[in-house]
Parts: C-alpha cells; structure tokens; sequence
C-alpha cells in the first residue's frame, strides 16, 4: 500500500505534463522551424543578437527556437545540436565555441538533409553552407581609423593600447589600421602598447601615455577592456576632452565613460542585425532563394548584403556614441 | 543514525521500492515525450540518448561503490579533462598510435585514483576534502599544461569510431559501457568487495573490527574510480573530435545526481549499481525529451533536481511515516488515512 503514494504522485505528475502536450506539436508542423545556437544562453551580446532574430522570425512567419549551454560543459553544443538534428528542424543557425567539435555535429545533421549556417564564430567550412561574418579585420580596421581621424579632425597624436604584441586578431586589425592610416597623413601613430587583456593593466599603460606624450590627442583600445581602462586614466588625470578615447568594445562596459563625455565612440557590430541577417538568410537557404555562388543577399527591411565566397558580410561595423548607446543593453 | 532493522521494512524492500518507483518515472517519462515528440523514441535518437549519457554513465557507475564505503569522488569530472589533454598530448605531442595514448591515459587515471585512496587511506583524511583538493588540482593540471588555450583535434578516423560511428548496430561506445557496468555490477552485488563496501559505509570501526582490510578495500573503490574517468576521458574524446581542458566540467555532481537518484545512500551503506543505472537513464532521458517537447534547456535542471527531491521523499516518507505512527500511543487515534497493517500490538 505505502508503495502506491509515490507511484500515484509519479503517475499525477506525468499527466499534468500529458494535459498540454497536444496543440504544441500540431501547429509548428507546418512553418519552418530555425534553431539559433549560441554560445551561452545567458550571455548578453547573444541575448541581443536574439532579439534581432526574433524580429525577423516574425517579419517571415517561421518558428525560432533559442536554445545554447546554460553552463560551460564543451559538449553541450554538441548534444543541443544532435537533438535538433533528432528533432528535425529544417535549419540550424550556430555560432560555434569549439570549431572542430561542433563541426562534427553539425556535418551529422547535414547528412540528415538540415541546412545549416554559421554566425558570429564559424565552424569548418564543409560544415556549413554559408557563414554570416559580423566584420572582416578590413572593416573594423578601417572604422576605427577612420573614426580616430574624425575625432581628431585629422591631424594629431594618437597612440593604440593592444590586448598583447601577439594577438591575431589585433595585429590583423593593426594591419589595416596601419594601410588606412596612409590616407590621413597629418595622423602620427606614436606607441602601440599591450595591456594583456586586462583593464587595471590598460589604465596603467594609458596613464603612462599620457605623461610620456604631451601632445597626445586620442587613444585608441582596440581589445575590450582597454577601451574603459584607457577612459579611467584619461579621467583620473583630468584630461576629459583634451585626450579623446575610443576603440572596440562592448556598450554597457562602457555607457559611463560615454555619458560622462570621456569617451566619444566605442565600435563593434550592430548584433541585433546579426540575428535579423542570420534568420533571414537561413529561411532564404531553405526556400531556395540563397544559393552557393551568389554574390549577394537581400534581407528584408535590411536592405541587401554584399556575399564574399561563402561568407554573408554584415558590413561596416556599427559605432556606438552618446545618441545611441543607450539603446543597447550588452 | 542507527538503523535498526525492527519493524521498518529491512533494506532489501527499500531498494526495491525505490528502484520500481524509478522504473516507473522512466517509463512517464518515455511515454510522455514520446506522445508528444514525432521524433523522440526513433532509434536515430535512443542512440544519441546513450552517446550523450555513456561518460556521465561511467562516472556514476563507479561512484557508486564510493558513496557505499560513505566516501565521494569530486575530482572524477577534473581528471576526465585531465586525461583527455594528456591523450592528446601523447598521441599528438609524443607521437603515440591512438591505442598505446589510451592504454597510457588509462594508467595515468589509476594512478591519479591512486593519490585520492593514499591520502584518504594513509593520512585519514576525509574523501569530499582530499577530492575537493584533487578536483582543483587535476583540473588545474589541465589548464597548466594547455596554458588553457591548447586544443587537441584532427584525431585520426579509426579513433573518432569509438565516440561517433556504430559498431554491431550499436553505438560504438555502448560495449565498453556495458562491459564496465556488467563488471561494477558484479563487484558491488556478486562478491565479498561489495559486501565489504557496504559493512564500511554502515560503520568503518565495525568493519575493521570484522577484520575487513578497509583501507585496502577503499583503496580499490578510488582507484577504480579514477581508472574508468581515463576510459570516460577517452570515449568523450572520440565523441567531440576534441580535447580542451573544460572536458567534463561538472560531471562530478550529475554523476553523483544520478548514483543519489538511483537509491544510493549519501551516508554510505545502502544502494545498488542497477538503482544508479535507473538515475543516468532517468536524467539523460528527461535531458533530451524536453528538446522533443521544446522545452528550454533550464527546465531540465529544475525537473532534474524536482525529481532527485521527489526520489528521495518517496523513499523515505514510508519510514518517517512509520516511525511517527509508532511514537504515538497506539490505540488512541484512529488514522485518518488508511492503514492496512496495524503496527498495535
């Protein structure tokens, strides 16, 4: 008798459960059903780039499930992925956190007939069909030099804080910071410090800019903490104004600093448009209307985005200034 | 806590209860997502389900003789990431063929087990902070020796087989598992170590008075424990195609969600290996439905620690329940629910 109570709780629970289950599966039968994987469900920059992706769900009238790791198990991506593939959705959209790990399950769900595209961090290229590039290292390069010599009405010092001398992705964007820089002649570079990724690091390096180089007009952080690290020591040495900072960074790290008049721009992707752009283009790649080859794409209210081999291009990126930081919350 | 065996139903029942009441969640659970997924109980997806749960599985598989002698293993998730870089690092940086790297993992794993049971069984002291000191120290270990960035990939086909292709129509790590639960099934039920196991978990001063050689017997528990985290670390290398050193973080606490589910005792001394079976089956079950059933991925914590909350009231409320009727002098209230048995005398 004393066994019945859990099992009656047990079998109660299972039909709650039962009472709603109907109506959920019939309906979605129908639309297309697009899978957003990013690389960790609570992450703000992710949060927004859904928001993006939900609007453009809507416009279209396809079925958007969000799902990524709420912790950080690498596998996780992996198994979220084998479930959709289980599940049958028609495309899945991923932004990758292990490249070759996940590429071996999103061939799998290739194999089963799922289109699948990447955003954000790609995959290997057999892995996908089409790969939506927030900024090529050309686009961030030359929008922060062009963004420096507006501030500096092109002319002046300028000195650029790094995360560290070996960095790819920053030496990259040094590289065309360096070709733009040509077309602003009276612009001087005259240090290229690294701060290791660290903010109290690159307060320490744009303090000692500011009292090696009297005539510094701006510095440039082109890794994210050294974008407030740098706007601290301007502020501290009560220099607002007469030394500009800007750089690559993430708004709310840097909405103080930007409201305070310390720091005029802050430069990264318009990630709102990255989810729009990433739905539109995998309900396209299923209707048929994206193809291999094509040279470039029309998402709707977007406008249309220039295709680079395989890769959508997002397209300059977005700077983030006094009028609008506010509208963003990453 | 003395468990005397008077009225209240002897272990055996309880065991068996509890297991029966977690055979029954799981076959809910598998009506229930199957009514509701088109595509939950096709065999493409049963077979994800054990690819998914098979490292976790194992963890839990040789938890459980730990948590039997009363003791744990939280380093069991650390050292998977551990041994999974130093595969790597044989077979890449040492040149090692895929087999002899994981013949070698495999020894590293019983040695690093060997360094839990030493300073647990030598110095005495207790397994959560030896372990705790462990799951920091392999996991670091990992990090070290990556500089956490290192990523070990492009394993040779012939290896991913075991982690992504099917063999006999299974998948391919399915044998090893069964091999090792048949094995850990039979230690902890079929032989004298089991019963040892247990005698430890129940009362250690009682069990060396008895003559058995705790320390030797504690010894095996860990190192068997740390030799099948190197197999887990193996098998979850084959499945990703990947090697970093955050494989398996967090595995210690499902594998023990799922020994505890099954019915172990957290004290020690009381739980079988059929029982942990249930809880891996219950929880990667439920972990993967709710993708059929669209469900966001946070309900599954929450339903997963709502279940383990419901096992273990359903286990032990019978007793409580009991103990409380038999505190009461007899005949005074008749019991407002039913009761078969009256316990008067």
């Amino acid at each position: 008798m004393k066994k019945i109570i859990p099992l009656l709780l047990i079998a109660g629970l299972a039909l709650a459960g039962c009472g709603k289950s109907p109506d959920a599966s019939a309906g979605a039968a129908k639309k297309l059903t697009i899978a957003l994987l990013p690389k960790a469900k609570g992450n703000a920059y992710f949060i927004s780039c859904r928001s993006g992706a939900d609007k453009a769900a809507a416009d279209l009238g396809v079925d958007l499930i969000f799902d990524g790791p709420t912790d950080t198990d690498p596998a996780k991506q992996n198994e979220i992925v084998d479930n959709w593939t289980n599940l049958g959705v028609d495309v899945i959209a991923a932004a990758c956190e292990n490249k070759e790990a996940l590429s071996t399950a999103l061939r799998k769900a290739q194999a089963k007939g799922i289109k699948v595209i990447t955003y954000d961090a790609d995959a290997q290229p057999d892995a996908r069909s089409f790969f939506v590039n927030q900024a090529t290292p050309e686009g961030i390069g030359s929008t922060l030099m062009d963004e420096a010599a507006r501030l500096c009405d092109k002319s002046g010092e300028y000195a650029i804080i790094t995360a560290t001398l070996t960095a790819a992705n920053q030496n990259e964007w040094k590289k065309y910071i360096d070709e733009r820089n040509a077309t602003y002649p009276d612009m001087k570079l005259v240090a290229f410090r690294p701060c290791d990724d660290d903010k109290d690091k690159a307060q320490a390096e744009a303090t000692a800019l500011l009292s090696t180089y009297p005539n510094l007009k701006l510095i440039m952080a082109i890794c994210s903490p050294g974008v407030p690290g740098a706007a601290e020591a301007v502020k501290q040495a009560g220099k607002i104004g007469k030394v500009k900072v800007m750089g690559l960074g993430l708004p709310n790290e840097n909405k103080s600093y930007v409201h305070a008049g310390v720091t005029d721009s802050v430069i990264l992707w318009n990630t709102e448009d990255l989810g729009y752009l990433t739905v539109q283009a995998s309900v396209a790649l299923v209707k048929g209307t994206l193809k291999p080859g094509d040279k470039s794409f029309t998402a709707g209210k977007l406008g249309t985005f220039e295709i680079r081999g395989d890769n959508i291009l997002l397209g300059k990126p977005f700077i983030f200034n006094k009028d609008n930081i506010d509208q963003f919350n990453f | 806590m003395t468990r005397a065996p008077s009225q209240a139903p002897g272990w055996k029942s309880v065991v068996f209860r509890h297991e029966t009441v977690l055979l029954a969640v799981l076959a809910a659970e598998w009506c229930y997502f199957n009514a509701v997924g088109a595509r939950f109980g096709t065999l493409d997806n049963t077979y994800d389900i054990v690819r998914h749960s098979v490292e976790i599985g194992l963890l839990a598989l040789v938890m459980t003789p730990v948590i039997l002698t009363g003791g744990i293993d939280l380093s069991v998730g650390s050292l998977l990431g551990l041994c999974a870089i130093l595969f790597g690092k044989l077979w890449r940086d040492a040149g090692m063929s895929p087999a002899a790297a994981a013949a070698c993992t495999v020894g590293i794993g019983a040695l690093a087990g060997g360094l839990n049971a030493t300073l647990i069984t030598e110095l005495r002291l207790p397994p959560l902070i030896v372990t705790l000191g462990t799951y920091s120290l392999f996991r670091g270990l990992a990090e070290a020796i990556t500089h956490g960035s290192d990523t070990f990939t492009n394993f040779p086909s012939s290896f991913l087989f075991l982690g992504q292709e099917r063999w006999l129509g299974l998948p391919a790590q399915a044998p090893v598992f069964i091999a090792v639960a048949v094995a850990v099934w039979l230690l902890v039920h079929r032989t004298t170590f089991g019963r040892s196991f247990r005698t430890i978990g129940f009362s250690p001063e009682g069990a060396r008075y008895a003559g058995i050689p705790v320390e030797r017997r504690l010894a095996l528990a860990y190192v068997l424990a740390g030799t099948v985290s190197a197999i887990a670390a193996i098998i979850y290398t084959a499945r990703l195609g990947q090697a970093r050193a955050d494989a398996g973080t967090g595995y210690e606490l499902f594998a023990i969600t799922a020994v505890v589910l099954g019915g172990t005792s957290i004290f020690g001394g009381v739980g079988s290996v059929h029982g942990t079976l249930l809880g891996i089956a219950a929880i990667a079950v439920l972990d993967n439905g709710l993708v059929h059933a669209r469900q966001p991925r946070e309900a599954a914590g929450v339903l997963t620690g709502l279940l383990l909350l419901l096992a273990l009231t359903s286990s032990v409320a019978p007793k409580l329940w009991a103990a409380r009727r038999r505190k009461r002098p007899a005949p005074a209230a008749p019991s407002p629910l039913p009761s078969p048995q009256s316990k008067a005398p």
